[in-house]
């Protein structure tokens, strides 16, 4: 076997949960309409949720042999993971994201827009509040221009 | 016959397609060039700004940030030596070692004429094979849609970087995906979960925003500190001579890049990775070794890339299946305009292909102006600080995701599918697979009930039909190719029969 390759942190993890996502995707398929004939509605989605479940199976085969990567547990492993894939940096801004949506739907799209243009820069460029402010009115200029005037789009 | 050629002159006599055309190539070399901001992106997010355009209008712009899309990412890959997109990859081998040389004009400029002849060639064919490819479409049977299908998704898969479990998976998710919602036939409703939002089903350009841009803002975000290089840019129009000189292998990867993108599926990056193969193996004497600034390895991803861009359209206007992922947001933009894709387009709505084929050969022109001129603004406006980047990218996959329903529904979707893309390219997995299955699903479904019904419900028939028929026989042989091709079996038989273990 090749012990060359290295497995990624929270690998194994992933792959048990694609199998267990296929396994749930096979039994909504089968609550379709079961297996009453090879024409339901139900019969190309059985079929696409087996494939499914075959390559989840053939992926979690490619890790054998693969060297386990350097962590010591379960607790390490997630510590690891969150610090490689979900450094602050990610979560902060995974955060203002879901806030700004939020936002939009009590406060109006241009001024949502703005806070979070403003605080993304911001927080993104470290420091320099008036210059984010400056560039986020000409991004918004820029989409009024664009999307009300030029394309005439509805915006949120 | 003369109703054909003024639709082919469409985009060049009427002053607004022009403009469009021109607007469309000049934002897509821009676009393509800013690493982070992909062709398929821009594409994605444009369409659902140009649902109430006429449609010649959004088919000229379209077309122009395609092709202008798919040549700017070799800037941003000579220049910094990060490829503006997965089909630029193989142009940085060679490419960024010439700018370090101190060649990037010479670079850019060779670039990006052969670049306009890959896609003359492409469009060339796609105006010649197209009508005997949508005549013959006709006569397919729904089992050989089917096994196209099928033929599209395992090469996206196989070809693609990675493992073909990984693919085919991604495939397959992109599938289910499709299928949510409403059973077209029945009403009965599939993947909904009891939720009346999921029975209209998830229009696939929220998944591919979702997947091409929120996913690529979050992995971006790695790479905000990365320090940008400066290269020196002097003369870029190349002689001719030089252009001479290559064209003999511009024309031959064109003709790679032409028939890769021809294939359901596989578009631009593989042709570019295969062209460039093709060029190390057959050039003997190149002008620097390869890897160290060849210019036949800049001159062969870059012609065999921008010829798939045309031999991508010839299965979207055929079959109706997209012969890349960018093709597969065109068939939504026609679908919405009311047009169905596939052999009937051919017979119903003529002036959309020749209309096409005239607006790509235009845009060629254009690339051909707008790349040999504006280096200097192009320098500073790839220097755009990532950090105001990403939030405005953000900002306008949420503008574009709202305005194909008005759904703020479909927004949270969009950072769903964003964050779910994020996780899968993490472990490995493309995203092209994904949105491939999304629309192919839905077609192999309808292929299959369709094929089943015609045999009378016994999958025995089905299968006999496959072997039977000289075209499903074809295509059936090609499927069980590709999986043979990628089980050990293939090389364990390879190592049998190779002349070592013989003589062992």
């Amino acid at each position: 076997m090749n012990k060359t390759d290295k497995m990624l942190v929270g690998e194994r993890t992933f792959c048990a949960l694609l199998l267990v996502f296929s396994l749930a995707i096979f039994y909504l398929a089968y609550q379709i309409s079961g297996f009453s004939s090879a024409n339901s509605p139900g019969a190309f989605p059985i079929g696409v949720a087996l494939v499914m479940i075959l390559s989840a199976v053939k992926i979690a085969f490619e890790l054998i042999g693969k060297a386990r990567p350097d962590c010591s547990g379960w607790i390490d492993a997630a510590r690891q993971f969150r610090l490689q894939h979900f450094p602050r940096r990610t979560l902060i801004f995974g955060l203002l994201a879901v806030l700004y949506l939020a936002a939009i739907q009590w406060a109006s799209f241009y001024i949502s827009t703005f806070f979070f243009l403003v605080l993304a820069i911001v927080y993104l460029r470290g420091g320099r509040v008036l210059n984010a402010a400056g560039v986020a009115v000409l991004l918004l200029t820029v989409i009024y221009l664009m999307f009300t005037l030029a394309f005439s789009v509805y915006l949120p | 016959m003369s109703d054909n050629f003024s639709y082919l002159l469409m985009a060049w006599s009427d002053p607004q397609l022009l403009m469009l055309t021109a607007l469309g190539t000049f934002a897509g070399i821009y676009i393509g060039a800013i690493p982070g901001l992909s062709v398929t992106m821009a594409v994605s997010i444009l369409v659902s700004f140009t649902f109430a355009w006429d449609v010649n209008d959004a088919l000229a712009l379209i077309v122009g940030i395609f092709i202008g899309g798919v040549y700017g990412g070799s800037r941003s890959a000579i220049l910094l030596n990060i490829p503006g997109g997965p089909s630029s990859v193989a142009t940085s081998f060679d490419g960024y070692p010439l700018a370090q040389q101190g060649e990037a004009g010479r670079a850019i400029g060779l670039s990006t004429v052969m670049s306009v002849v890959g896609g003359l060639v492409g469009t060339i064919v796609l105006a010649s094979a197209a009508p005997m490819i949508g005549d013959l479409a006709l006569k397919f049977a729904p089992r050989d849609y089917f096994l196209v299908a099928a033929i599209g998704l395992l090469l996206v898969g196989s070809l693609a970087e990675g493992s073909l479990a990984k693919g085919i998976f991604a495939a397959a998710l992109g599938a289910i995906i499709g299928l949510v919602g409403m059973d077209p036939v029945t009403a009965e409703g599939r993947f909904t979960l009891g939720q009346v939002e999921l029975m209209g089903g998830i229009h696939y350009v929220v998944l591919m925003i979702g997947l091409f841009g929120v996913a690529e803002v979050f992995y971006q975000l790695h790479n905000l500190d990365a320090p940008v290089k400066r290269q020196v840019v002097d003369k870029i129009i190349p002689s001719f001579a030089m252009v001479l000189k290559f064209l003999p292998l511009s024309i031959r990867t064109s003709i790679i890049g032409v028939v890769v993108g021809v294939l359901p599926g596989v578009g631009g990056d593989i042709a570019a990775l295969m062209a460039y193969d093709h060029a190390k193996r057959t050039v003997k004497n190149p002008s620097k070794p390869f890897g160290k600034g060849a210019y036949e390895g800049l001159v062969a991803p870059e012609t065999a890339n921008s010829a798939a861009v045309g031999g991508a359209y010839v299965p979207m206007l055929t079959l109706g299946m997209p012969g890349d992922a960018v093709t597969a947001v065109i068939i939504g933009a026609l679908v919405i305009h009311g047009l169905n894709p596939g052999p009937m387009l051919m017979v119903e709505n003529p002036h959309i292909f020749y209309f096409t084929v005239g607006n790509l050969l235009l845009a060629n022109i254009f690339l051909l102006i707008f790349g040999l001129m504006g280096i200097k603004l192009f320098a500073k406006f790839v220097e755009m600080p990532k950090a105001v980047l990403i939030p405005l990218i953000l900002v306008l996959c949420v503008v574009g995701t709202y305005s194909i329903n008005s759904s703020m529904t479909e927004v949270y979707w969009m950072l769903g599918f964003g964050v779910l893309g994020y996780l899968l390219k993490i472990f490995g997995f493309q995203m092209g697979p994904i949105i491939l299955g999304a629309i192919l699903g839905p077609l192999m479904d309808t292929s299959y009930r369709q094929a089943m019904s015609s045999a009378g419900d016994h999958p025995g028939e089905l299968l006999q039909g496959l072997v039977t028929s000289p075209l499903s026989l074809i295509l059936t042989s090609a499927v069980v190719l590709i999986l043979l091709g990628n089980t050990p079996l293939l090389k364990k038989l390879k190592s049998k029969f190779s002349p070592a273990s013989a003589r062992g």
